[in-house]
């Protein structure tokens, strides 16, 4: 069986993992001069995360962080993986992990009063 | 001079083996050519590797040479270090000691439609081209098609019947770099996929290999630019 041209896929994943690499080149330094402003107790910390702005921003980053760990893990899987059964059920086993690493971020991050 | 030579003869039944040589050799100006040629004028005529132009040109003896991949007849046997271990190009099929079947690389080739496609009427004389829509082809056009690239890219390693390969790309790209082809969009079609195209993590081994100092990672990524602007 003969493809007439290209699956006309790839390029959105390709962009997403530039896109969140870009956004967490850009967070980690303004966090990290963010969280050098105060002390390194406890309180300190936990008073980092109170404000809405920086939950929204630290969950973006969970999202980055993940989509592009996904991304790359199944560019992994493509490249090593072949037998189509053992590559999907490790796409959609990290999908699952990695889909409940981020409830779960979003779970700390508002539990944070 | 110790070389140390990857041997397969297919109908003799033997498995593929190193086989050692060593031969009184001046190396200085000479090439590795040279040193094949030598050794099968007067040690093992049984000797099997492709050569044709021996200048670089015709990008038929493409071997890889310490690990490397490299044309022999370009690489100076000066500064290489001894035994100089020489094997095929990684990964194609071998026909005979240092000969690879190239059937897999040609057909990646000619499926990015290596050819001007245009639809208007031919013209009286040909299609004129302004020096700057020419210079646009620099860097594309002096592809010899040896494989050094294609064969040291280890995403062909791993697909090599669905990832089209640095040579097939950078092939691909001089034709939609082209003012004179009006295909572009099917040849994007075409690319556009997660093997054909995608496979390519940007590793850049084929610029490291080139023997003819091009960068296929820079038209790939030109292909992506494209792709972005027609998506976004």
């Amino acid at each position: 069986m003969r493809n007439a041209s290209g699956a006309r896929r790839g390029l959105n994943h390709w962009l997403l993992a530039r896109a969140s690499a870009a956004y967490m080149a850009l967070f980690l330094p303004i966090f990290f001069v963010y969280a050098c402003q105060g002390g390194l107790d406890y309180a300190a910390w936990r008073g980092l995360f109170l404000p809405v702005f920086v939950k929204v921003a630290v969950l973006l980053f969970a999202v980055a962080l993940l989509a592009h760990a996904w991304i790359g893990l199944r560019e992994i899987f493509i490249d090593y993986v072949h037998p189509l059964f053992l590559r999907l059920s490790l796409v959609f086993l990290f999908g699952v992990v990695y889909a409940a690493c981020l409830i779960w971020a979003v779970a700390i991050l508002w539990s944070l009063k | 001079m110790r070389f140390r030579i990857y041997r397969y003869d297919p109908e003799s039944g033997a498995k593929p083996a190193m086989r050692d040589y060593e031969i009184e050799f001046e190396p200085r100006g000479k090439k590795l050519l040279d040193a094949l040629i030598a050794i099968k004028d007067t040690l093992d005529e049984s000797l099997s590797f492709r050569r044709s132009c021996r200048e670089g040109v015709c990008g038929s003896d493409g071997v890889n040479v310490n690990g490397r991949n490299v044309l022999a007849c370009v690489t100076p046997l000066e500064g290489l270090k001894e035994p100089i271990e020489i094997r095929p190009l990684p990964r194609l099929g071998v026909v005979r000691d240092l000969i690879v079947d190239m059937g897999q690389f040609y057909q990646h080739y000619r499926a990015v439609k290596p050819y001007l496609i245009n639809l208007d009427p031919e013209p009286e004389n040909e299609r004129p081209q302004s020096p700057q829509e020419r210079a646009e082809l620099d860097g594309l056009w002096e592809c010899i098609l040896c494989g050094c690239c294609t064969t040291a890219c280890p995403s062909f390693w791993w697909n090599p019947d669905k990832f089209l390969g640095p040579a097939a790309l950078l092939q691909g790209y001089r034709f939609i770099a082209d003012s004179r082809d009006q295909a572009t969009n099917e040849r994007l079609d075409f690319m556009e996929d997660p093997y054909r195209l995608f496979r390519c993590h940007g590793i850049m081994n084929c610029v490291e290999v080139c023997p003819k100092g091009l960068n296929p990672t820079q038209a790939i990524g030109k292909i992506k630019t494209l792709l972005v602007k027609r998506a976004l």
